[in-house]
């Protein structure tokens, strides 16, 4: 019999799929009866879509222009 | 959810033969489009300090080598490849490593009784989609604060397999660890952001 905890720490293996048939049943199971971790795996899904589409980046102090026109510059060299 | 992208250069063979002739334009675009994540794989691998010198080295490369890309895998793809192998060279040549547990907390304990069941009700979040959730900047921030906080590896991983929908096997590869670490990577990393937004809609 699955408990809460479990689930807290599955959860992310459910949602891909990625657990043996008879763990993913128990935890269905679980998710049947307990309507607070049917609401978690709800917030960890919207938690997913939340971060997709926020697309948070690497913080980077990285002039791009100049990035592009240093490697510009690199294959004109590299060609001629 | 995929990135909105330049229709210009959305033929990629077309895209490499405008960066061989030196096209300012396509330079920019590979460069916005992919520098950062590039620096991502290269700080998941060899770490701050480094990454910097190391996408710099990738991208030096893989111009150099472009009239030799064949396009049997994106470019993306190939870059990301370049970045990874210059990484883990660095990585042997500094015996340095990046640790899986790196700034991982589990989950707290204080949330489940002894016999691991919840204490604390969990209900639905107000606003039902993300767009709805984002229009908040307060949210926004939160989101952009506890990714940065994240360790480099979970923020690859993360990066890769839900920003850009990088197959898993295709992350172990790059990162050079096993599906079930990149699995435990993304736990953790949802988890940690999933603590985020719980606080911001408790807090509201």
């Amino acid at each position: 019999m699955y408990q809460c905890k479990d689930i807290a720490e599955e959860v992310n293996n459910y949602i891909e799929g990625d657990l043996p048939l008879g763990k993913r049943i128990g935890l269905f199971i679980h998710f049947i009866m307990c309507s607070c971790c049917r609401n978690y795996l709800q917030q960890i899904r919207s938690t997913i879509s939340i971060v997709t589409t926020s697309q948070p980046k690497e913080k980077d102090g990285t002039n791009l222009k100049d990035l592009a026109k240093q490697l510009q510059d690199a294959c004109n060299e590299h060609e001629h | 959810m995929k990135k909105s992208s330049n229709s210009q250069f959305e033929d990629e063979q077309l895209l490499i033969k405008q960066l061989i002739d030196g096209d300012a334009a396509a330079f920019e675009y590979v460069v916005a489009e992919y520098h950062n994540i590039m620096l991502s794989i290269a700080r998941a691998i060899v770490g701050d300090a480094f990454a910097d010198e190391v996408v710099q080295e990738a991208w030096i490369s893989a111009i150099k080598s472009l009239a030799k890309f064949e396009g049997r895998s994106k470019l993306k793809t190939w870059l990301l490849h370049i970045v990874s192998n210059g990484a883990k060279s660095r990585v042997r040549r500094e015996n340095r490593m990046s640790s899986l547990d790196e700034g991982w907390e589990s989950v707290p304990s204080d949330k489940f009784d002894q016999t691991g069941h919840r204490i604390d009700n969990v209900y639905t979040w107000e606003e039902a989609t993300p767009e709805a959730l984002l229009a908040n900047e307060q949210l926004q921030t939160i989101i952009e604060e506890t990714f940065q906080q994240l360790p480099a590896l979970q923020r690859a991983a993360l990066t890769m397999y839900d920003m850009e929908g990088i197959k898993m096997d295709e992350i172990c590869n790059i990162l050079d660890v096993s599906a079930s670490n990149v699995r435990v990577l993304l736990h953790r990393a949802r988890t940690t952001l999933h603590h985020s937004i719980e606080q911001y809609q408790d807090n509201k």
